[in-house]
């Protein structure tokens, strides 16, 4: 019991160990609820709800009433229950920096690349997380949606999606790091 | 409504998995496309077998019926990720 509990105190699990619990967390999901583990159709539903009192008829299309139906869905309750999950492994290894010095930006390596400005690093998180947006949109699901839900089921579409996104991954790794690659 | 409890129970221990597997962090994410920490295909292909193995051996056990697979649209799937790829390593998501 107590080895139990020292390994969750580690702030780095091996990620066969990690793996293991998502997969099993998968198929819970699947047993269960009959659902999909996703994130990313979670902020459609969102921006549709949003969308539906800000401009109606810009959101009166068929995105919107048939493929990502706008309302608090189970995918926004799992993006809830992620944000706290992610938190609770921070806070078991004592990593968790909310509200302390250089929480902003903490990652040394990024630091080294592009610099230690903190607007840059929120300007293009904001930029990334806005072509991961729309990218997730014309695939159908992200990496956990997609990739690794439509995976547990041998589902040729998640492994079309995950060539692609390798392939152009380490382009753009390549691209930004060049000589330090 | 025990749905959603469900699920941000799954939440929570999908977002546990997530960070003690590192993939809270950008050097992470980035290391895979660089091929100097594999740790993500690690964990993404340790869950796929795992999920694969449970899933296909209760539906042989006629325990679960498989939901609406995600739909494959090769030219969308394919054109999808790539721009993904460019998101996830400028952003290490």
């Amino acid at each position: 019991m107590k080895a139990i509990m020292n390994y969750i105190r580690k702030e780095e699990w091996s990620p066969y160990v990690a793996g293991i619990l998502l997969g099993i967390v998968g198929i819970l999901s699947v047993l269960l609820t009959n659902t999909l583990l996703g994130a990313s159709g979670a902020f459609e539903n969102l921006a549709g709800m949003i969308g539906d009192v800000v401009a109606p008829q810009a959101f009166d299309n068929m995105y919107f009433n048939f493929i990502m139906p706008p309302g608090i869905t189970m995918g926004v309750v799992l993006l809830i229950g992620i944000f706290f999950g992610g938190m609770l492994g921070a806070a078991t290894s004592g990593t968790l920096l909310w509200g302390k010095k250089g929480s902003a930006n903490p990652d040394a390596q990024w630091k080294r690349i592009f610099g230690p400005q903190v607007w840059k690093r929120w300007v293009l998180a904001f930029v990334g997380a806005i072509i991961l947006e729309y990218a997730a949109g014309i695939a159908g699901g992200c990496t956990s949606g997609l990739a690794i839900s439509g995976g547990m089921f041998l589902a040729p579409s998640a492994f079309l999606f995950i060539m692609g996104m390798f392939a152009s991954g380490i382009l753009t790794a390549l691209i930004i790091y060049r000589k330090r690659y | 409504m025990t749905n959603f409890i469900l699920a941000l129970v799954f939440g929570v221990f999908f977002g546990f998995s997530l960070n003690k597997a590192g993939l809270t962090k950008y050097h992470k994410i980035v290391n895979v496309f660089r091929f100097t920490d594999m740790a993500v295909l690690k964990f993404m292909m340790t869950a796929l077998v795992v999920a694969m193995i449970g899933l296909y051996a209760l539906r042989g056990l006629g325990v679960l019926t498989f939901p609406a697979i995600p739909q494959t649209y090769i030219v969308g799937n394919i054109l999808g990720g790539l721009i993904f790829g460019v998101g996830m390593a400028l952003t290490g998501y």
